[in-house]
């Protein structure tokens, strides 16, 4: 609907404009109180995507009898039409014409108009291209962020891999994978795992796999069954190398059954249906569930938590966490669930970039307490320095 | 009522009378002799007569016929013989066990538990989880000689298919035992009530001597020790004693069962943490192992720390520890070489005692780091049940606590108590003291005391015959009280105040002040409160320093005297030496003479 | 008490040495009863049980553990290869059948139909016990060994590592109290037992390494030079299966210590003879030191001996070795026994005794710092 009653906004304003000018430039004709200007200049904004041009011009005579400015704009091809930039007051001395095309160079007329509105002889600039340039210069602040951010990213991973120690805070839940699946093996039950009820594409769904993987090996140490219900037959294809690949790397290829990791349903409450039946009559002595959930989160934990299983959960689903929290052992939140790779693998690369990621996140937030200051001085005393400071904070921060 | 009691240890067999006196029972003799388990004796029963021998020469009492037996009285009136006659034995290297459990961190461990409760030593310890391939573990069991093996493994209804896994491994790797021949390896198994038939099948042919209790770890909630542990000590009399060297005579002559030596020091320190109400370490240094116990809140735990002693497994410490670990306690300028040597020199000749001062204070430095490290791993067994589901709220979200947190609390530690070689024959009490703060860190008020000749073990035995008797004699002559240490807990900062203290008291309590004064940040400070006095201690300590009632909260607090008295402590918990090897020598240096260890 | 008991370490000229050589379990005595054998000579033979290799054929077959026995190729006791097929699945309709193939190579010991794991077990390992010392068979324990026994020079040592070896003795020291350097060691001691004097350097250990020497005898070695032959600190002195190629032997102890001058002499003066090393030392429960049997012709004294340890009364006037710091490898003669207590340096309370040392003076130690020294 929007799109169509934009498309007839748009028809009818442009039949309204093309009215207005035929109107315009037929009483520019008769007569000529309003002094031309006597000289245009257009010129290439530097270190900007393109598409921009600084018009300037200049009157020598009375601009008294200026009551505004026309400024048109015309591509250099063949048969192509002064299209309107913009109608400025009589003060303007100066415009900049955007949205210009790259390819071409365009030529700007700027037009005097009087009171009675009869316009002046159109003076042109000479074809000016609106060049793209190699480096936008007002994304340098994002530009110096990303290499701060990239910076800290590569020197922590440098210095995990030349050995040194770098600390995470331990997570709880993540520690007590060994715990859970311990239970299960002393308890002679599965263990039960749910990677979410989104496909593949969903990040929380990838993360809940790299647990997943970390969770298969510790059973397959432990040699425990662990079954894995789907609702994307895309994520039982992933749970499926996951868990194959974690059997083999802890020695137990001969194990491992694929047939314990299978494709549910699509639907979100046929699979909620399915995997607390399954809940209630296996009684899983484990539960984990990691990725993206919805209303389902307090059904399976509340199952789950009736049968006594020990569950372990982890979601950056914010509304989702106070039933996790309330119902399971553990809770990854937010970040720590996304945080749980690099935790498990130990992998240098993967400690350095979470390290440095951290390091980003600090400097971010030292910004924002920086700004939220420097905004509270500014508006309680608006004539010192403060507000100064804060635009100019504001600048470097490319806002 | 006389009492003998002897304790047959791998060295020397020690035997101890107790006296009722004026309806008090006192430890009034000792004696001691070697043991004679070995060829080319082999009849334990030979040690138990020169020692009781001895205790028959300095009472005058006549305790042994001619026939080398102990002889009993008929009644209250004879003059001749004892009433009662108790033993334990740590002879022949102790009982030593080879545990199994389906997962490592949950029935393994509490098996391994069990075990040592019982005061055996695990040789090892058999998991599905274990890391190691099952050719592994057949090859392991079968390099291992127990003199038993205990299987545990799942809950109740739980797993059967791992336990009987396990058998299937145990059994054909046929374990030999350590007295070969015809003797048959008992095997207990405290598992899932569910698998005990097959387990039957597994085990009920040649070599083995099987019997099963009730599941030690019935749900993964809750854990059952008791009867494994007491059919430890069964099996350890019938199978076990029955082929050691004489043991049959010596079971014959004891009025209780003959118990191994470190169950019975385990008896003893849960009799008095139970009957006062008190969270209580206890630790045996000795010349291989060090033993440590530990009752926190009535949990009673125990580790053998094998490879970490003083003669023999003395070169261990300091490879473990690294020298420049235990070179840190040490004041005086040493040579590393020189010092690597002497280690060595001890290690293949552990019975030499350290002759020239600086001999002892390196011997003692290594002490620190032993009892350091066996406290360690002491901390690290001594955990909560792992495997519990866990009850949560909202609130928790931010403050989700890992199970199998560890049971021991240095600030909730209310006695210490010091035994073996090096702690209890240090020349000074105040070393035995120091050696016990430097090692095991405790916080807020803690009392130190030493077993003065190593009775803990009779007495446990005791405990089980006459519960009384047993208890006046800890009180009155097992234990000497060294006094108290108090310790702010939290990092204090060099030369700036750290607390101060104010004791009043004297023989009689009172509120006479004895002494008041303040500390700075890494000083210590002896206070003499001497045995038989007691009075009023009230410590305050400076912001963020917690002395037991929290951060900057002052302690008032009864106290006992003891030979040593009261250590201040303000060097700050967790412990930190300064690094600079130049000021850290000055520092210790400084310690030793505020607490006149070496004079 | 003018008399105790201490420990000591036995250096005799002349002793009847039995060597008992026992199989760790049973197997077949090869010689009789007065047989002369040699040290190289194997005296008993046996084979012991083949290592264990577990298989989970069941979870490999994908079937119930229970269907297990009726799906086997191969019957319990029968001969199994590596890749030979163990079971075969009934598979659907004669097709799509899975095979399972031994990852192990050894005889099928059992099949579980409770765990679906069969058991194959290895071949069996010869273990064979050689005569170790030179001399005569006096003893056969059926289905166990036999005792060897010969009149030897025997020297017992306070430490060692490597295990049992023979060869020629060989001195390469020029005296008791020279250390035994680099190029004391030559080409011509492969296979030989070389006894050295003092310390034993690590430049000579590493050369005689090289020469392929059997056995170094010598009075001290230093501890760093211990870790690099080892690879690892010595925690705990329990040795003798160490595989170095070479077994190491010191009399006194560690750091620079000469050898005793009477138990230099003594082996010394058995150059070219047959000499039996075993470096294996174990201080804990039932204490073994290591040993230096070199047989030799003649009767023993008629007191046998088999090795172990050895205690004996300490009393005025026996000759002892100061075990401990700061006296430590001195040697002498007790001179006084004194009933107290004394109070030592480090301030604790000791028996002692007094030394008169060969230099003339005297020196108070502890009583548990000295061994005997001698017979």
């Amino acid at each position: 609907m929007s799109a169509r009653g934009s498309l007839w906004q748009r028809i009818v304003g442009g039949l309204i404009g093309t009215l207005s000018l035929a109107a315009l430039g037929g009483v520019s004709v008769s007569a000529s109180a309003a002094p031309p200007p006597d000289f245009v200049e257009a010129i290439d904004v530097p270190w900007d995507a393109g598409g921009v041009l600084i018009v300037s011009w200049r009157v020598d005579g009375d601009p008294s009898a200026i009551t505004g400015w026309l400024i048109e704009r015309r591509e250099e091809i063949d048969g192509a039409k002064w299209v309107t930039v913009s109608e400025l007051p009589a003060a303007a001395r100066e415009v900049t014409a955007t949205k210009l095309s790259h390819d071409h160079a365009h030529r700007i007329r700027v037009t005097a108009f009087g009171e009675s509105g009869q316009l002046s002889k159109g003076l042109e600039t000479a074809p000016t291209l609106a060049h793209a340039n190699f480096f936008i210069g007002a994304k340098l602040p994002l530009f110096v962020g990303i290499l701060v951010v990239s910076t800290c990213v590569i020197v922590f991973i440098l210095s995990a891999r030349a050995g040194r120690p770098i600390k995470i805070r331990r997570i709880a839940a993540l520690d007590a994978v060994d715990n859970a699946v311990g239970r299960a093996t002393e308890m002679g039950r599965p263990i039960l795992f749910i990677a979410g009820i989104q496909d593949m594409d969903n990040i929380s769904t990838v993360a809940g796999i790299t647990v997943l993987g970390h969770v298969a090996k510790t059973a397959a140490e432990y040699d425990a069954t662990i079954e894995v219900p789907t609702s994307r037959s895309l994520v039982m294809e992933a749970a499926r190398e996951t868990v194959q690949a974690s059997y083999l790397s802890a020695g137990r290829s001969d194990s491992y059954n694929p047939d314990l990791i299978r494709y549910i349903t699509d639907e979100q409450f046929g699979f909620v249906a399915y995997v607390s039946g399954r809940m209630v009559r296996e009684k899983p002595a484990a539960c984990f569930y990691m990725g993206c959930f919805f209303a389902e989160s307090l059904i399976l934990s509340e199952t789950g938590n009736s049968i006594g299983a020990i569950q372990i959960a982890g979601t950056a689903e914010s509304t989702q966490l106070p039933f996790f929290v309330a119902a399971c052992d553990y809770t990854l939140i937010g970040e720590e669930f996304f945080a749980a790779s690099s935790y498990l693998s130990r992998e240098p690369d993967q400690m350095g970039s979470l390290k440095g990621q951290d390091a980003a996140k600090l400097i971010t937030a030292a910004a924002i307490v920086i700004g939220v200051v420097l905004a509270t001085l500014a508006s309680l005393a608006p004539d010192g320095a403060f507000p100064a400071a804060l635009t100019w904070f504001k600048g470097v921060l490319g806002s | 009522m006389r009492i003998v009691a002897t304790d047959c240890g791998s060295t020397t067999t020690k035997a101890i009378l107790i006296e009722e006196r004026d309806g008090v029972f006192r430890q009034t003799f000792r004696g001691e002799a070697p043991t004679t388990v070995e060829e080319p004796f082999a009849d334990v029963t030979l040690g138990v007569t020169n020692s009781v021998t001895e205790l028959q020469e300095l009472s005058g009492y006549r305790l042994i016929a001619d026939d080398g037996t102990i002889i009993r009285r008929r009644s209250q009136s004879d003059a001749d013989g004892c009433d009662l006659y108790i033993s334990t034995s740590s002879a022949g290297g102790g009982l030593q066990m080879m545990v199994a459990g389906v997962v490592r961190e949950m029935t393994a461990e509490s098996a391994k538990r069990a075990a040592l409760g019982a005061g055996a030593i695990v040789m090892d310890t058999i998991a599905s989880n274990d890391r190691r391939k099952p050719h592994e573990q057949i090859q392991r069991i079968r390099e291992l000689r127990p003199d038993m093996v205990l299987v545990s493994g799942g809950t109740d209804g739980g797993d059967t298919k791992k336990v009987i896994e396990l058998a299937e491994l145990i059994a054909p790797a046929r374990p030999r035992p350590r007295f070969g021949g015809e003797y048959k390896l008992p095997l207990i198994f405290a598992g899932n009530k569910e698998a005990r038939g097959a387990i039957t099948r597994c085990f009920g042919g040649e070599g083995f001597a099987l019997s099963i209790v009730e599941n030690l770890r019935p749900t993964l909630e809750q854990e059952n020790l008791g009867p494994a542990r007491e059919r430890i000590h069964d099996v350890f009399l019938e199978h076990v004693m029955a082929h050691a060297p004489g043991y049959d005579r010596l079971m014959s002559w004891a009025n209780a069962p003959i118990m191994p030596t470190p169950g019975a020091v385990g008896d003893i320190l849960q009799t008095i943490a139970r009957g006062r109400g008190i969270n209580v370490v206890g630790v045996d240094i000795g010349g291989a192992t060090t033993d440590m116990f530990s009752v926190f809140g009535g949990v009673f735990n125990r580790t053998v720390s094998a490879n970490l002693g003083m003669s023999y497994s003395i070169s261990n410490v300091c490879a473990e520890a690294g020298m420049d670990s235990v070179l840190r306690w040490v004041h005086l300028d040493m040579d590393e070489r020189e010092l690597r040597n002497r280690v060595k020199n001890k290690m293949i000749r552990p019975t030499t005692i350290p002759q020239s001062l600086e001999a002892l204070v390196f011997e003692q430095a290594v002490s620190r780091e032993a009892l350091r490290l066996a406290f360690i791993q002491h901390k690290a067994f001594a955990t909560t049940l792992k495997g519990v589901q866990q009850q949560r709220t909202v609130g928790d979200a931010f403050s989700q606590d890992a199970v199998g947190k560890s049971l021991v609390d240095p600030m909730a530690i209310d006695l210490m108590v010091a035994s073996g070689g090096v702690l209890s024959h240090a020349p000074r009490m105040e070393q035995t003291a120091l050696m016990m703060i430097d090692a095991f860190e405790p916080e807020g008020f803690t009392q130190i005391a030493k077993d003065s000749i190593f009775m803990m073990p009779h007495l446990g035995v005791l405990a089980s015959v006459n519960a009384r008797a047993a208890m006046e004699v800890f009180e009155r002559d097992c234990l000497i009280l060294l006094g108290w240490c108090v310790a702010p807990k939290g990092e204090v900062r060099a030369g700036r105040p750290a607390l101060e203290f104010t004791l009043s008291g004297g023989p009689s309590g009172g509120n006479a002040e004895v002494a008041k004064g303040q500390l700075v940040g890494g000083e210590m400070r002896l206070v003499r409160f001497p045995l038989g006095h007691s009075g009023k201690l009230e410590v305050r300590p400076e912001k963020g320093l917690d002395v037991g009632a929290g951060p900057g909260k002052p302690v008032k607090r009864t106290i006992e005297g003891g030979t040593v008295g009261v250590i201040i402590d303000a060097r700050g918990r967790p412990l930190k030496l300064p690094t600079s090897p130049s000021v850290r020598r000055s520092a210790v240096a400084g310690w030793q003479k505020a607490l006149e260890i070496y004079l | 008490m003018a008399k105790a008991y201490t420990p000591g370490l036995k250096v005799t000229p002349r002793t009847t040495y039995q060597a008992r050589r026992l199989l760790p379990v049973p197997g077949t005595v090869k010689v009789k009863h007065g047989d002369r054998v040699t040290a190289d000579m194997v005296v008993a033979e046996t084979f012991l049980e083949g290592d264990v290799f577990p298989i989970k054929l069941a979870a490999m077959l994908g079937v119930n553990p229970r269907e297990l026995p009726e799906l086997m190729l191969k019957k319990t006791g029968d001969q199994v290869a590596v890749g030979d097929p163990l079971a075969r699945t009934k598979g659907i309709f004669g097709m799509m059948k899975t095979e399972a193939k031994s990852s192990a190579a050894g005889v099928l010991e059992s099949v579980s139909d409770s765990t679906g794991m069969v058991i194959i077990r290895g071949p069996q390992p010869a273990v064979q016990v050689r005569a170790y010392v030179a001399g005569t068979v006096v003893e056969v324990i059926a289905r166990e060994g036999v005792v060897v026994e010969t009149s030897a020079v025997y020297a017992q040592g306070i430490f060692g590592v490597g295990g049992e070896i023979w060869g020629p003795l060989v001195v390469a020291a020029t005296g008791h109290n020279a250390d035994l350097l680099e190029g004391d060691i030559t080409e011509s001691m492969k296979g030989a037992i070389v006894l050295g004097g003092a310390r034993m350097t690590a430049g000579a250990i590493r050369r005689a390494r090289e020469v392929g020497v059997a056995a170094v005898i010598s009075g001290g070695i230093d501890d760093a030079d211990l870790r690099d032959v080892l690879g690892y600190d010595l925690g705990v002195a329990v040795t003798g299966s160490e595989k170095l190629g070479i077994t190491l032997l010191v009399t006194e102890g560690f750091g620079d210590i000469a050898m005793a001058r009477r138990t230099y002499d003594l082996l010394a003066a058995t150059a070219g003879r047959m000499a039996s090393v075993n470096g294996a030392t174990q201080i804990r429960a039932g204490v073994m030191r290591p040993e230096i049997v070199v047989p030799i012709d003649g009767g023993g004294t008629g007191e046998v001996f088999g090795g172990g340890a050895t205690a004996g009364l300490l009393e005025v006037g026996t000759r002892v070795r100061i075990i401990r710091d700061p006296h430590f490898g001195v040697l002498g003669t007790v001179s006084a026994l004194p009933e107290q207590p004394a109070v030592l340096g480090s301030g604790s309370k000791a028996r002692v005794l007094e030394v008169a040392i060969e230099d003339g003076s005297r020196v108070t130690v502890p009583r548990a710092n000295v061994e005997l020294f001698g017979e």
